[in-house]
């Protein structure tokens, strides 16, 4: 009996040390992963519209949803919109931060996560696949297997359509869910 | 010359992915591209490393009966305090290297070494034993993804080998040609070793 007593004691002290140890490095380890973490995000939007502020808003009816208003810098005009976009691909959601110009119409989106097969998926990381949404309007973003009018759709990527699929419709959902925001009488700019 | 033994047994003789066959899940996850695989290998070894030191450093104060779950914790909180030191220290590295980081906690090469090597051998060997296993895994991981990569992808560290009319054999960098790849080199492995 008194064994099995050292036994679990000895388990105790060696998770107690261990957790010591984690709590230790975590509350040293946060704040600067998070500042990080907000720093890239801000470089993001900078970067999708550049010379801007930016403003966090929730949507009113759905407030998981976020995105940014962007104003000039000086003038404080709002000129776009950004949002990020999130939707399982074929092994991970996959994240796209996409920025909107006043008109909701797309300046440039930046896939910022994804863990999508290597050679098929990833490629949809790369500026031969995000640089064919500028300029779409939501109505445009429709993939061409599914439809889409040469010109006027995104063209899937090979072996890849799902990833395709999970990029261009959260982000045409996403433009909607704004959309509805921005109109009803809450939301919007200020 | 028993540390230089411990040391290269890993790389052939009894190589982790080949001969052992531990840590398939991540063999076959990370295999896709070759920096993937080095990715992986090197984040394994490192890990392997220190968990190997460590094991063989409390072997004395750990009983005999429960010395699974604290290897299990020992491991557990080593990997997650590296994570968290990289993402806040090395963010370039951690960006690079932090996809694998969940997959080496239940890598099950680490356990395997710290039962069957570092929880009955001193220090030096042990570390010997973590270097050879480790880079021996980072190897044999390296060979299944150039593989795969040149045939499934046409490309070599994103470098282009093949010429542009070849076309890419998908099959390669999906998870079948994972296991196809895996039993023609086992099988390719097991008749070297039987010809001798």
């Amino acid at each position: 009996m008194k064994y099995y007593i050292q036994l679990a004691l000895t388990l105790l002290i060696f998770c107690a040390v261990g957790s010591g140890v984690l709590a230790y490095v975590n509350a040293k380890t946060k704040p600067i992963i998070t500042e990080r973490k907000i720093k890239e995000a801000k470089e993001a939007r900078e970067s999708l519209i550049p010379g801007s502020d930016f403003e966090r808003h929730t949507a009113v009816a759905d407030t998981e949803f976020e995105y940014y208003v962007a104003l000039k810098k000086g003038t404080k005009d709002a000129q776009g919109y950004v949002f990020t976009a999130i939707r399982k691909g074929y092994a991970a959601p996959v994240k796209t931060m996409v920025g909107l110009d006043k008109d909701l119409k797309i300046i440039s989106i930046k896939v910022i996560e994804q863990n999508e097969t290597p050679g098929l998926g990833t490629n949809s990381a790369l500026p031969a696949f995000t640089d064919q949404f500028k300029g779409k309007t939501d109505a445009e973003l429709i993939v061409d297997k599914d439809g889409g009018l040469p010109g006027k759709s995104i063209k899937a990527l090979s072996g890849a359509t799902i990833t395709t699929r999970a990029v261009t419709y959260s982000i045409k959902d996403d433009i909607n869910i704004l959309r509805a925001d921005l109109a009803s009488a809450t939301g919007g700019v200020k | 010359m028993s540390f230089f033994r411990e040391l290269t047994k890993g790389f052939i003789k009894e190589n982790p992915t080949f001969v052992i066959v531990l840590g398939m899940c991540p063999t076959l996850a990370t295999s896709t591209s070759v920096d993937n695989a080095l990715g992986m290998g090197m984040a394994a070894t490192f890990v392997l490393i220190c968990s190997n030191i460590m094991i063989a450093a409390i072997k004395n104060i750990t009983p005999d009966k429960i010395r699974i779950p604290i290897y299990v914790v020992v491991i557990a909180a080593f990997v997650s305090v590296v994570d968290m030191a990289m993402a806040a220290y090395v963010p370039a590295l951690h960006k690079s290297l932090g996809i694998f980081i969940p997959l080496i906690v239940v890598n099950c090469i680490i356990l395997g070494r710290a039962e069957a090597f570092a929880g009955k051998n001193n220090v030096i060997n042990s570390l010997a034993d973590g270097i050879g296993m480790g880079l021996g895994f980072t190897l044999s991981l390296s060979v299944v993804a150039t593989i795969r990569e040149i045939l499934g992808n046409g490309t070599w560290l994103k470098m282009r080998v093949m010429p542009h009319s070849f076309d890419p054999m998908l099959v390669a960098i999906l998870a079948p040609g994972a296991f196809i790849t895996l039993g023609f080199l086992m099988a390719g492995m097991n008749m070297l070793k039987n010809r001798k």
